[in-house]
């Protein structure tokens, strides 16, 4: 991976070999543990230098406390979430909303959108979720005492859930699936390609709602108005590609990682289908243990920060997945306790960009865990595979082939 | 026992509610209401166990003699 110069303000002994993207364990690897592997930088300072942390090869600093995580989050003033990573792929500047947008922007299209994810709304929807993980999960039990968790529930589960928030049938969701995997895993040729389609559909998508309104979310970001005017056509691009980015891979990782764990540990695993109220904390520790994603901030001014000199423009990293495995935060965080109380985890983020979605994640995750402990017997991973987990941007998990004949 | 709530650092993440939905009441987009709670006699653990649950640290718990008061007053009113 080709890597920028390290800037001249930073000062040499402040740069650590180290990256998201390309240190051990973050390139795909059979029987992988990304989490564990970042876990290292506990080890050392609270915040380095690292040359290649992005997908293009940037470098940014890597923030590795809980506290100071959460001190660079809460601030959005001194650092912005406006970098176009989405439009960037495709040569274009315009942000995804409300993720990429800064206060006082950011606050306006995030009041529009959060009574469609707030608690109440998610309570609304929670049988038609635990229906479709019914269905798929009886499919699999009738067919055999094996699968492929990601390809045949984790995906299926999380991509008709946010195809239902487009008021879409099932039938694309192969496409979509192929489409994100491009976008998040796909070469220099391929995520372009995917990024195009994925804009080309939300337009499209959008163009219909607007001609024939129905009851779904496209048709809510047209029709919706912030300062007394509707979005504009860009605005609404911006707000569609972010469900598709956000919805698509994150959860599924998640469902992914957890049955993993659960395949491994089958004390944990018996004691949850035993006890299935233990189920809702069990998975606020999972969510610690495996969060998925990396948050970037661009600094808007020169400030030191523990003892760094980042300066405006610097790019600095809070990955969940550091900021949940810090001694100072967590006791004993390497150690899975699914009985862990006081989890104050940074699964989805501190500051105004919490994660939107973050009480439709956890209720998915929740009802996925329950329906699958509920009828599929002690499971394990299948002799002679081995699930691929990668790191990078988002954390990720590409195969779990499970067994319980 | 009462509860201080920094209601410009809420960020929605409902664990308090989550925690106890009678003591910590959320708007309609997800975010706790603005003022301080004065927490019943017995809600004490629960409530403590919501304040503690917020990942922002938006709830402090105050425990000095004027919020014991104040909760004694309300209780007597
Ligand atoms: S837990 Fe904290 S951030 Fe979350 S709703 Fe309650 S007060 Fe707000």
């Amino acid at each position: 991976m080709a890597s920028n110069p390290v800037p001249d303000h930073v000062p040499p002994e402040m740069v650590r070999d180290f990256s998201l993207f390309t240190s051990a364990g973050m390139l795909p690897t059979p029987n992988g543990d990304p989490h564990a592997a970042v876990a290292c930088v506990h080890a050392g300072p609270p915040i380095f230098y690292s040359p290649y942390n992005t997908r293009n090869g940037r470098g940014t600093w890597v923030i590795t406390r809980t506290r100071d995580q959460r001190r660079v989050l809460q601030d959005a003033e001194t650092f912005s979430s406006h970098r176009s990573i989405f439009a960037s792929v495709l040569g274009e500047n315009w942000p995804m909303i409300p993720l990429e947008l800064d206060p006082p922007a950011h606050g306006i299209f995030r009041s529009l959108l959060n009574p469609l994810f707030s608690p109440k709304r998610v309570m609304v929807l929670e049988p038609v979720v635990r229906e479709r993980a019914i269905a798929l999960i009886d499919r699999i039990a009738a067919s055999g005492t094996s699968c492929d968790v990601m390809k045949d529930f984790a995906f299926p589960f999380t991509v008709n859930i946010f195809l239902g928030f487009l008021g879409l049938s099932d039938d694309r969701l192969d496409i979509f699936v192929g489409w994100a995997n491009d976008l998040l895993h796909g070469d220099d040729v391929k995520r372009p390609a995917a990024a195009r389609m994925i804009v080309a559909f939300i337009d499209e998508l959008a163009a219909m709602r607007r001609k024939e309104p129905v009851a779904d979310f496209m048709t809510f970001v047209v029709q919706a108005e912030v300062e007394g005017r509707p979005l504009t056509d860009e605005e609404v691009r911006g707000t569609g590609v972010l469900l598709f980015v956000a919805g698509l891979d994150t959860v599924a990782a998640a469902i992914g990682f957890d049955l993993a764990y659960l395949a491994r540990n089958p004390k944990d695993q018996d004691l949850l289908r035993s006890e299935p109220d233990r189920i809702g904390l069990a998975a606020e520790e999972l969510l610690r243990a495996y969060p998925t994603v990396q948050m970037i901030r661009v600094a808007t001014k020169n400030i030191d920060f523990e003892g760094a000199p980042i300066r405006k423009g610097d790019y600095v990293s809070c990955a969940t997945m550091i900021a949940n495995r810090d001694p100072a935060e967590f006791k004993c965080p390497n150690t899975i306790d699914l009985a862990r109380e006081d989890n104050r985890h940074a699964a989805f983020g501190y500051g105004p960009h919490r994660c939107l979605g973050s009480h439709l994640a956890r209720r998915e995750i929740v009802i996925g865990l329950e329906e699958w402990l509920a009828r599929i017997p002690g499971f394990r991973i299948k002799e002679g595979t081995a699930p691929i987990t990668y790191g990078g941007h988002v954390f990720g998990i590409e195969n779990l082939i499970l067994d319980w004949s | 026992m009462r509860i201080i709530v920094h209601h410009a650092t809420c960020q929605g993440h409902a664990r308090c509610w989550a925690q106890a939905p009678d003591i910590f009441k959320l708007d309609d987009e997800g975010y706790i209401l603005p003022g301080d709670i004065n927490v019943a006699e017995g809600d004490e653990l629960l409530a403590s166990r919501g304040a503690q649950a917020c990942p922002e640290r938006a709830l402090e718990i105050d425990r000095t003699a004027a919020a014991l008061e104040s909760v004694f007053i309300q209780s007597r009113v």
